[in-house]
Order: C-alpha cells, then sequence, then structure tokens
C-alpha cells in the first residue's frame, strides 16, 4: 500500500497542497515543468486586496 | 516556496514533465521525465557567475520578453530551486559551435554538456493536479491591436514592469520608449567602433575627421586611396551619427506612463472567446492601478468595464479606496476599439453607457486584463492521467466535490480547475491536499467518499 502522494504543478496551489501534505507527515512528490517552482504567481509585484508581496 | 525546497517531506522534481500513470486509486505508479538542464542540481550553488559570461542573449518568458537572460539562466532571482538550467535551444556548445564559456567559469564545476533526460518511476497512492492556466492572447482580438500597438500590455506583462525586479526596476518606461532606447544603445555602440577607427586615421594624418572630410570634398585628395578610405568611414560614422542625436534628442521628453487604461473581460464574458468570468481580473486592475499611483502620485488610471467584480473578502473597500485615493476613475462601457494617435500614444473608443455617448481617450497606455485560458498541456495531460475535462478544458469536477476529478484518486486544485484567485487557489488546494491525504492514510481508499 502507498502512503505517498504525486503533485503536478508547482504553482501557488501545488505548493500549498504539498505543504499541507508534507506538514501532515505525508511524504510528497512535486513536478514542476519549469526550472523553478512558484508559477504565475511569482510573476506578480503584489496581491490584492492588501497590497503584500506575492513572493 | 522556500520552505517547498527544505522540507524534509518533499522531494521536488523541477524541470520534469508526467509521461505514463498506471494502476488505480491507493496504487499509481507514476513515470516522470527530469529533462537534462546540462547542469548538476547537487554542485551548482546557484552563484550565478555563469549568466554572467554567457554570449547569448535570449527574451526572458519569466519577464514576459520584456527583458533579456542568457542561454544559461535561473529562472527567476529568487527561483526554487537555485540550479541553473542550460537552454538546449539557444546554447551554441549545444548546438555544436565552439563555446563552453559557463564550464570554464564555474567553480563547482556543475556544467555537464553530456547530461541526459532521465526517466524515473514513483509509486503514489494518489495525484493532485495544479497545473494553473495561461494568459489569453490577446492578438486574437482584432480591435485592440495588441502587438501592433507598442504600448497596449496584457495585465501580466504590466506586473512585470511595475516589479522592483522586472526588466524596468519598477518604473513605468513604456514600451514605445524603451524601443527607442534600445536603438540608442545598439547606435551607441556602432558609434563607439567607428569613433576609434576615426581616431586612428585623425592621429596618423594629423588632423580632425571633420576638417579632413571638408578638404576632401573640395576636391583635394583626389586619387588618395588612403585617404578615399578614410573619407568612407566618416561617411558611415554619420550615418549612424545623425540618427543616434535625432532619437537622443526625441528620449529627452520621455516619461514614465501616467494615463492608464484598464480594458476588462478581454478574452472572458466574450461569446467569440470563453463566456465565462475569469473572476479575478477585476481586482487584478484596481491593484496594478493603485500601485502605478504608489510609484507615481500624478498617475490616473480609468478601468473600462462591464461592471466591476468586487466579490471577495475587503474587495469592495479595495475598489472604492481606489477611487478615493489613487485617481482611478470607473467607466461602465465596453471598448470597441484601441488605435494609435500621435507619439505611440493609444486612443480608446468606447461608449459610455452612462451617458450614452460614444467616446475616444488618449492614454500613454493601456492594459488588457486577459481572461484565464485553460493551459495547452493539460489535454496532453488528461490523457496521460486518466481525467475528463469540461466543455472548456478545465478538469471537470462537480458542484458538491470541487476538487475530485472523474477519477477516483485524482484530486484538481486552483485554475487547472476553474478560473480563481490566490485565496481561493489556496484553499481549494488544502482542501485537495486533504482529500488526498485521506486516500494515503486510510486503510480501504477505494472506499466511496461521503459528500454532504
Amino acid at each position: 500500500m502507498n502512503k505517498e502522494i504525486l503533485i503536478i504543478g508547482g504553482g501557488i496551489a501545488g505548493i500549498q497542497s504539498a505543504l499541507d501534505l508534507a506538514d501532515m507527515g505525508i511524504k510528497v512528490h512535486l513536478v514542476e515543468k519549469l526550472p523553478s517552482i512558484g508559477g504565475k504567481m511569482a510573476q506578480l509585484d503584489k496581491t490584492f486586496p492588501t497590497n503584500d508581496c506575492a513572493i | 516556496m522556500l520552505d517547498v525546497g527544505r522540507h524534509p517531506n518533499i522531494e521536488l522534481l523541477s524541470y520534469s514533465e508526467v509521461e505514463k500513470v498506471e494502476g488505480r486509486i491507493g496504487d499509481l505508479r507514476v513515470t516522470v521525465r527530469r529533462k537534462a538542464r546540462y547542469v548538476e542540481e547537487d554542485k551548482c550553488t546557484g552563484c550565478g557567475t555563469c549568466t554572467e559570461k554567457c554570449p547569448t542573449a535570449v527574451p526572458d518568458a519569466f519577464n514576459e520578453g520584456l527583458g533579456d537572460r542568457r542561454a544559461i539562466y535561473s529562472y527567476f532571482a529568487q527561483g526554487i530551486p537555485s540550479t541553473h538550467t542550460i537552454d538546449p535551444d539557444q546554447c551554441r556548445q549545444l548546438k555544436g559551435k565552439k563555446c563552453g564559456i559557463c564550464a570554464k567559469t564555474c567553480q563547482a564545476e556543475a556544467i555537464n554538456f553530456d547530461q541526459k533526460d532521465r526517466i524515473v518511476e514513483i509509486d503514489v497512492a494518489a495525484i493532485i493536479v495544479a497545473v494553473g492556466y495561461d494568459v489569453f492572447d490577446p492578438s486574437r482580438i482584432p480591435e485592440y491591436r495588441y502587438r501592433e500597438i507598442t504600448n497596449v500590455v496584457t495585465a501580466i506583462e504590466f506586473e512585470r514592469l511595475l516589479s522592483a525586479s522586472g526588466p524596468t526596476v519598477g518604473h513605468l518606461d513604456r514600451p514605445s520608449d524603451r524601443a527607442v532606447e534600445a536603438q540608442i544603445e545598439e547606435l551607441e555602440k556602432k558609434a563607439r567602433k567607428s569613433q576609434k577607427v576615426l581616431g586612428k586615421l585623425e592621429e596618423r594624418f594629423g588632423e580632425s575627421s571633420a576638417e579632413f572630410h571638408e578638404k576632401y570634398q573640395a576636391g583635394q585628395y583626389q586619387g588618395d586611396q588612403e585617404r578615399q578610405k578614410w573619407a568612407d568611414k566618416y561617411a558611415a560614422h554619420l550615418s549612424v551619427m545623425e540618427p543616434l542625436e535625432d532619437l537622443k534628442k526625441r528620449a529627452e521628453g520621455f516619461t514614465v506612463a501616467k494615463r492608464l487604461a484598464f480594458i476588462q473581460c478581454v478574452g472572458s464574458r466574450d461569446f467569440r472567446f470563453y463566456p465565462f468570468c475569469s473572476g479575478y481580473c477585476c481586482m487584478h486592475s484596481v491593484k496594478e492601478a493603485i500601485i502605478a499611483h504608489e510609484h507615481e502620485p500624478e498617475t490616473r488610471s480609468t478601468i473600462f468595464g462591464m461592471d466591476i467584480r468586487a466579490v471577495g473578502k475587503g474587495f469592495e473597500e479595495y475598489k472604492i479606496r481606489g477611487g478615493d485615493h489613487s485617481n482611478i476613475t470607473y467607466v461602465r462601457g465596453r471598448v470597441a476599439e484601441i488605435t494609435e494617435g500621435a507619439n505611440h500614444n493609444p486612443v480608446v473608443t468606447y461608449e459610455d453607457t452612462r451617458e450614452r455617448k460614444v467616446k475616444s481617450q488618449e492614454f500613454d497606455m493601456v492594459i488588457l486584463a486577459t481572461a484565464c485560458a485553460p493551459t495547452k498541456g493539460i489535454i496532453e495531460l488528461a490523457k496521460v492521467v486518466g481525467i475528463e475535462l469540461d466543455q472548456y478544458n478545465f478538469v471537470k469536477t462537480s458542484p458538491l466535490s470541487p476538487v475530485d476529478s472523474t477519477t477516483p484518486g485524482i484530486f484538481v486544485c486552483g485554475c487547472a480547475e476553474s478560473p480563481m484567485d490566490v485565496p481561493e487557489s489556496v484553499a481549494q488546494a488544502s482542501s485537495a491536499a486533504e482529500r488526498a491525504a485521506e486516500i494515503a492514510i486510510q486503510p480501504r481508499p477505494e472506499m466511496e467518499h461521503a459528500v454532504a
């Protein structure tokens, strides 16, 4: 019986899923097509409605 | 992001793609292709010396092509992992030419031109699909003349111009002005070269090029081949200097963009393309207008839209604050056309539905709030993973199980499921994580999931 999870996509959604599962003690494999994770959100300067830094 | 790189329970497989999925819920075998970076991940320290020396400049995808990167690059400055990557389509060495400068400069000896793709197999209990979305290509809307008028940009391009880590370090320089500045730089390089050649000739003959040229034109040096060459070189130099001076004069008048137009529903709520509302674009435009105003207090923004959809915690207040304190005017109406006026200024023609009048207004820049389009790769991925897509090619789900795909054990979150903003993506991601965890920890994963 496998206990590990695969996540496809390393944007904000994939990152959040990976961290939640990892913090539950579940081993996660996070696959990202591009050289670095971060996705579209890493390209954003700030986020609404608080103008917090995106990275 | 940083936590992902160092969490003991997360194995990060970046620059990789899923090629095959076999088995069923609770017992899935996944084949992943780890693409060759031509850089050893365990040796590269991410210092960046290689990128400083690499001779090949390529448009930078992270900056939406508004800046350059090198053939060896880190995707973006704070990227995780910090390992650099060689772009095989651009690298001189990998294309068979003589280079290898990066390998010579790398102190960690991390460059490996012989690296090959690796195939790894992973056994898992469940899969979460979080592949995101693509920005709608607005050149499909002919009347907005994206790519034809340089100062019409997409919201994500504008985001890179606003960013302190972007190609303009946060200054709202207009693309048309940046093109002129790039031309000036190019011509200055040429002028420096020709000046150097002329300098040598001036030293040899003991007079300035201008003085010589006057005499030459008066017919003083007829038949002198050496001086004939000098005259040709001087003429070539002048043909660089004249346009250079003109461009420099033009560049003196350049200021940052202060009159901004935001156009909503570009590709969404449009029956020619996507009938759905992309959800986040209204607030995205309000945010960009507020940040632009923070950078330059004289900035005035106009947001053209059918309505401003500020649905979310604190969103309506944010919209009102933009109008009250950040010089934002909201105009109810759809833009019919963008044309190019004097000085590369885009001119927006629209119907003001409140006044029932067709109007035109000139701006320094126009920003298109582009739709959230399903990502191109998802059709192939859906076949590989074995899930169904909806009529737009988002992952098919049902209202009471919004993170369950049509296949048990395969979950979805974020814009792969439907257009959504950051807080919604994060909430859905946690939900998908919880659903996947149920399968990983429960003894009988094939048990049907109870819905409310």
